[in-house]
């Protein structure tokens, strides 16, 4: 049963122009123009003041998102900015790319929910580095509470496995969504009129919506990086810690 | 965890994901609409396991180092700078003490040759009254000596004169030898009554 065809959406038409193994062709040329940009960037490292666009564009994302770690998480933050590295590169560049080419990456969910297996699973791996592993699951039943209210306890640590769980699918469906539906847009408003590409037109928002998905899909991760890993800290932060996350995702 | 074990997990997910692409399972019907293949899923983790770490190897690590290093120069810079800073301040400190200290010693030095010109003066000044006060009395004891010779002199004379007179006035018959004492005794007589 395929539920979507099922609610004749929109994104059963897309089906069709289904690439296939054909998109780890995509997937490669994200990770060569990362490499070719790294290579670029990495000619200027030696100097005092980098005066190269490259370089100073690497230098301008790695303080972005160490600000963001360091706001969200704290100063212990700064050790998770090697992987929101990659995802936002990865991620950025593969947007970038679906403006200029037929396909992206990160329009292919199944593509997306290997990066949010990775970005759950590594979040699930620094909150048991953190806490422990006991103490990691003791995280998921909330506050401790007494005597027949262990029974909440039990229903918060059910909810939270599940929430865990609805991760993968709220960030890769997110980001499949935006970047799907925009090639969905484009794709129809091109085909308002033969061969006058009006969909261009769309490409100003598009390229704000690629930056947009990668900050969100980072600043979750370090959000999801910062409740895993908030008892580790020092108690006195655990207040801030437990309120931000929700509203970084309500504002998501 | 070790990058090298996560670029052999990722080889190893690339490897399951090409060898169960097409195995039915990896299609669920249910996401048919959304072309969910757990294959490329499969696949796609481990690309990205390979992905992390060799941008962390080579972007992040040699980024963070370079960073890292200008930071520290910038660091060392402003902290030999403010070094020079304070060493520039003690130095300005320890010239201008150094200045007082001159300007004092300079000034006690002038008093100091100025009181022992003044007692210089004062010693050079006693000394030339001294020398005065000693060449008036070696002068006035010369001119009393050579007023007593004078006088002597004077007096022998008036003698010789007195006698040469008296012999005349009063003739041959009186002892010259007696008489030039009387007339000396007389003199003396004289001398002391004026």
């Amino acid at each position: 049963m395929d539920l979507l065809q099922q609610l004749n959406l929109p994104l059963a038409e897309a089906a069709e122009k289904e690439i296939g193994w054909n998109i780890f062709f995509y997937s490669g040329l994200v990770f060569a123009i990362v490499l070719v940009f790294a290579t670029l960037a990495k000619k200027d490292l030696k100097n005092r003041v980098f005066t190269s666009l490259p370089t100073r564009l690497a230098e301008h994302l790695y303080l972005f998102l160490e600000g963001m770690t360091v706001n969200v998480i704290g100063p212990n933050g700064k050790k998770y900015v090697p992987f929101l590295l990659a995802i936002w590169t990865f991620i950025f560049t593969g947007n970038i790319m679906g403006l200029l080419l037929q396909a992206t990456p990160t329009a292919d969910w199944s593509l997306n929910i290997g990066m949010a297996v990775i970005t759950v699973v590594y979040v699930q791996y620094e909150g048991i580095k953190a806490n422990g592993l006991l103490g990691h699951i003791k995280h998921f039943s909330g506050p401790k509470l007494g005597g027949f209210m262990i029974l909440v306890s039990g229903l918060i640590f059910v909810v939270e496995i599940v929430s865990e769980c609805m991760k993968l699918v709220s960030l890769s469906l997110r980001l499949y969504g935006n970047i799907e539906g925009g090639h969905i847009v484009r794709s129809s408003l091109d085909s308002i009129i033969a061969g006058v590409p009006i969909g261009g037109l769309l490409l100003p928002i598009k390229f704000f919506t690629c930056l947009i998905q990668a900050f969100v899909w980072t600043i979750l991760t370090c959000t999801y990086l910062s409740i895993a890993t908030s008892h580790g800290h020092d108690d006195e932060h655990e207040g801030d810690h437990g309120h931000q996350p929700a509203l970084t995702e309500a504002h998501a | 965890m070790n990058k090298f074990a996560l670029l052999g997990l990722g080889a190893i997910f690339i490897i399951i994901g090409f060898v169960v692409k097409d195995q039915s399972w990896t299609r669920p019907e249910m996401f048919a609409g959304l072309q969910l293949d757990l294959g490329k899923t499969i696949t796609n983790i481990g690309v990205f396991l390979l992905f992390i770490p060799v941008i962390n190897m080579y972007f992040y690590v040699p980024l963070k180092e370079a960073m890292d290093a200008r930071n520290h120069e910038l660091e060392s810079t402003f902290t030999e700078a403010e070094q020079l800073r304070v060493q520039m301040q003690t130095l300005k400190s320890d010239y201008e003490a150094r200045l007082i200290k001159t300007e004092a010693e300079a000034r006690e030095t002038i008093q100091n040759q100025i009181k022992e010109a003044q007692n210089l003066r004062q010693q050079l000044m006693s000394e030339a009254a001294d020398r005065a006060d000693a060449l008036i009395r070696s002068a006035q004891a010369e001119i009393e000596q050579e007023k007593n010779q004078t006088i002597a002199t004077i007096r022998t004379h008036v003698v010789d004169l007195t006698l040469a007179a008296a012999q005349k006035v009063i003739g041959e018959n009186m002892d010259s030898e007696k008489n030039r004492r009387l007339i000396a005794e007389f003199i003396e007589t004289v001398e002391v009554a004026s």
